[in-house]
């Protein structure tokens, strides 16, 4: 009896596993089918490294405009890099979201992105927010900027980057470890401008400097400010915007405690980080993906953008928030962004050097 | 124990070993692809690697490992011997409680933890506005080595505990009361009888807790520890460089393989195979009201700091965000969680089984190594599994492509790689160990007379397994199998890259949130993850319970 029963139960299961994995595979192809070129115009496939809400959103807002379905496979930037190339022709990915212009430029080197080209899209991003060959366009970007605790340190005392390995920082410096991409990202535009030597040299002024060894995100860094670990951090503005909208009255109250300061206004900028978007080299939807680059990038796009993340818009029709009005017209870091992505391994090589955890 | 084993049963071929070795092929395949890194030429950055990150990394890696496993040994083994040699208030409760810390994903526990003891989580906050305290930020920090060591033992303790207590309960009886009624003093018992008896189970418990530390990458990324694991990433997404990422995990896998035939030939000579099988359950002694008072608190604590507290939080948290998070969404993601979940770890049973049994019966150093390789997905980091993955499948549909087109799928058409078969021989291949462990250690516990006497009677290996060794290992079958489940629902990178398009579950909906720092939104899809899994320890209690009545 019993084992009849276990038998049974066996079989039961393994037929429940192939029903299920049928049905999936099926309900796959089902999306795969109508992403050939045969029927296809009412999808386009999304390989997506950004895990925000706002995007969700906007893409079932474009579906509703247009009646093209988006389909999207998530993972880190580099994984997703690595499957498109793997899957080379075959691949069913129309477009490429990311953050970061380092990513960005890696992938158009991994020969997984094709030339976008359209006139709207041109119109809507400025020539220097967009790839050289137009393999890429920004959707968005953050500042990467210098908080400060607004009781024991004045915007005055603040100058640039580089000020930061001064002695008076000595044991005060606040910043995340150097597995961040922003902080990577970072490293590479200083190689860009001050060169390799002078970074290094950066980077281990601000190591020694460093209130407390590298740990947690970038709005802990803020958090540590207000409970007096460090008096500056090095972090990106749209986390202060999402602290500021917190349902927790005590983080809002972190928020209010920090001031935001631009850096390098007199000499190369504040570091911007960019996300962006770049249409797959084997793309099969390629009019439905540029139509999305273009909703994504207009008016309307881009403000539903900038109020969901508080990230910058990169369209200048785009209203700003009231926020990010607050902070006013700063000075960016004007380099090309597809020497982030050369320089990346050399800032990683230069911050384990550093010893920048 | 070759000797024991009459000839004709040792030398015969049988269609076991020819599944499982089809099976432990396909399993191997992208274990394999990432073994052969090692052979590859290292790329131009491999001096830096090794200059600056290998050996740093390695040994904060090992700290780590060895922390955790040592807390978790400790803790894991104590409590399966308190709860199943005494009797002390909330006894009950309390031997159930200890396993629900499984249901918590280590880097929601992380990230939980973190912001909680942070200078505005709910801790501090009470002190400086309702106590008018003000602290040291210092005794606060638990992103640090300690703080992880912290985090891993509250969560992985319970490992070691289901499979010692499991064992303890069920074939231990006879030992301890002997024993006992020659009078030994408990303490000795335990270290002269209950550790050597059961060190089968705790190396089987002690080990997955090993595997978990080692792949992990949340945590140690979330706490800034320079991992093995975070050098693995800093190459491959600091560097853009796979091959030498590929070449690392190679090297941490060997690592395991290594300590593997260590762990085996440090145990080849010590196996006890018990007299009795169903033998009477220990009878339990009443402690006294202080020492039952003491063991009652102990575990109090442990229960509160490794589930209740955290799953307060979450609690809090999710009200906080319920308007802006939840959507009919999640009915969907807890059906796609559910479903590929179990399929998988049904699946991964069977497979289990069957390479138990077949390294059971054929006992040869190719066996041996081929079912240790086969539990090696369970080492290495998810997403440098995943490469592998991709690049059987991605391979296989290129071949394939002559029969797709003549199945009217179109040319150029990636079909197993776009379906969810690809996510399940991942989750297959990932958590193997999980389910093999635990029939290895059911295997065990029964020995080997009854199959021998089953064979000798005429019986082949099929119809023994059928009708004798299977109602025996029942529990431990069970037991792998909601533990593969319970993993899988947790698992993050695979189901991260490998889903077909829009499969959202739960896990990847938590990381999602988590990734952006926004750990408050996070709490809902967390939640619901962690209530998954106290279903599942809730049906294998009650089964484990009707099982034994």
């Amino acid at each position: 009896m019993k084992q009849k029963y276990i038998v049974k139960s066996m079989l039961a299961a393994m037929a429940a596993v192939l029903i299920l994995t049928g049905c999936a595979s099926n309900s796959g192809n089902k999306n795969t089918d109508s992403a050939g070129a045969s029927k296809g115009d009412q999808v386009v496939n999304v390989f997506t490294a950004r895990h925000y809400d706002i995007d969700f959103a906007m893409f079932d807002e474009f579906e509703k405009k247009t009646g093209i379905t988006v389909n999207e496979i998530k993972g880190t930037a580099e994984e997703l890099v690595e499957r498109m190339k793997r899957e080379g022709e075959s691949s069913e990915a129309d477009l490429f979201i990311t953050v970061d212009g380092g990513v960005l430029n890696y992938a158009k080197e991994s020969g997984v992105l094709q030339p976008i080209e359209s006139e709207t899209i041109n119109r809507n991003v400025p020539a220097e927010l967009r790839d050289a060959d137009n393999n890429w366009v920004a959707l968005a970007s953050r500042a990467r900027v210098i908080v400060y605790a607004k009781d024991r340190v004045t915007p005055d005392q603040l100058s640039t980057y580089e000020a930061l390995t001064d002695e008076q920082w000595k044991g005060k410096v606040l910043a995340r470890s150097s597995t961040n991409l922003y902080n990577q990202s970072l490293v590479a535009s200083l190689i860009e401008l001050n060169g390799e030597e002078q970074t290094l040299e950066w980077a281990k002024g601000i190591v020694a400097n460093f209130a407390r060894d590298p740990e947690g995100g970038d709005r802990d860094q803020a958090k540590a400010i207000v409970a007096g670990v460090g008096d500056v951090a090095i972090m990106n503005t749209y986390y202060v915007g999402q602290m500021l909208h917190s349902k927790d009255a005590e983080e809002v109250k972190v928020a209010e405690n920090i001031g935001i300061f631009f850096p390098n206004q007199e000499t190369t900028g504040t570091h911007l980080n960019i996300s962006g978007i770049g249409l797959a080299a084997h793309a099969k939807n390629k009019a439905n993906a540029l139509k999305l680059i273009e909703y994504m990038t207009g008016k309307d796009g881009q403000e539903m953008l900038t109020n969901g993340s508080f990230e910058f818009p990169v369209n200048t029709a785009a209203e700003l928030p009231e926020l990010l009005k607050g902070w006013g017209e700063f000075k960016k870091q004007n380099i090309d962004y597809a020497k982030l992505g050369v320089h990346n391994k050399k800032a990683t090589e230069l911050l384990n050097k550093a010893a920048w955890k | 124990m070759k000797h024991l084993l009459p000839s004709r049963i040792r030398h015969k071929l049988n269609g076991w070993i020819v599944i499982s070795g089809i099976g432990a092929l396909a399993a191997l395949l992208p274990s394999l692809y990432i073994l052969t890194g090692l052979l590859r030429r290292p790329s131009e950055n491999w001096a830096h690697i090794q200059e600056y990150m290998l050996f740093n990394y390695a040994w904060e890696s090992l700290l780590l490992t060895g922390g955790t496993v040592a807390a978790t040994v400790v803790a894991g083994t104590s409590l399966a011997w308190l709860t199943t040699a005494y009797d002390f208030p909330l006894r009950r409760f309390l031997s159930f409680a200890f396993v629900l810390p499984l249901a918590i994903p280590p880097y929601i526990a992380a990230y939980t933890y973190g912001s909680m003891l942070s200078y505005t989580g709910s801790v501090q906050t009470f002190m400086r506005n309702t106590l008018g305290w003000s602290v040291d930020q210092r005794y606060f920090n638990i992103m640090s080595m300690e703080g992880a060591i912290w985090i891993f033992s509250l969560f992985l303790f319970p490992y070691v505990y289901l499979i010692t207590r499991t064992f303890l309960e069920k074939h231990s009886a006879s030992f301890i009361e002997n024993a006992r009624l020659l009078g030994g003093h408990p303490v000795s018992n335990f270290f002269r009888i209950v550790l050597p008896l059961s060190q089968g189970a705790i190396a089987g418990g002690a080990s997955l807790v090993a595997f978990e530390v080692l792949n992990d990458y949340g945590v140690s990324k979330h706490f800034g520890i320079s991992t093995f694991t975070a050098a693995i990433f800093k190459t491959w997404f600091g560097m853009y460089d796979v091959d030498s990422a590929i070449r690392l995990s190679g090297l941490l896998m060997s690592f395991i393989i290594g300590l593997f035939i260590a762990e085996r030939w440090m145990r080849r000579r010590r196996r006890y195979h018990l007299p009795v099988n169903r033998s009477t359950p220990l009878r339990r002694m009443r402690l006294g009201r202080v020492s039952g008072g003491i063991a009652a608190t102990v575990g109090i604590i442990i229960t509160l700091l490794s589930f209740f507290i955290p799953v307060a939080q979450l609690a809090v948290w999710a009200v906080w965000t319920y308007d802006d998070v939840w959507n009919d969404r999640f009915f969907r993601m807890i059906g796609n969680t559910l479903g590929v979940s179990a399929a998988a770890a049904a699946l991964l049973m069977v497979l289990a089984v069957i390479a138990a049994n077949a390294s059971r019966t054929w006992r040869s150093g190719i066996t041996l190594v081929s079912s240790k390789l086969l539990s090696m997905g369970y080492s290495i980091p998810g997403a440098v599994l995943s490469i592998g993955v991709l690049a059987v499948f991605i391979s296989l549909d290129k071949r394939l492509a002559g029969v797709y087109e003549a199945m009217g799928f179109g040319a150029n058409k990636l079909v197993l790689s776009m379906s969810l078969i690809m996510l399940v021989f991942a989750y297959i291949i990932r958590f193997l160990a999980v389910g093999f462990n635990a029939v290895d250690a059911g295997y065990d516990r029964i020995g080997e007379r009854y199959s021998e006497a089953s064979r000798m009677l005429g019986h082949g290996v099929t119809a023994t397994f059928f009708k004798v060794e299977l109602p025996l290992i029942k529990g431990a079958v069970l037991t792998g199998g909601i533990l593969a489940f319970l993993e899988i629902v947790k698992e993050l990178p695979l189901t991260l890259l490998l889903r077909p398009f829009n499969f959202d579950t739960l896990a990847t909906k938590a990381y999602q949130y988590a990734s952006d720092e926004q750990i408050h939104q996070a709490a809902i899809p967390s939640l619901i993850i962690i209530l998954l899994g106290v279903i599942a320890v809730c049906i294998y209690q009650w089964m484990g319970r009707r099982g034994s009545t």
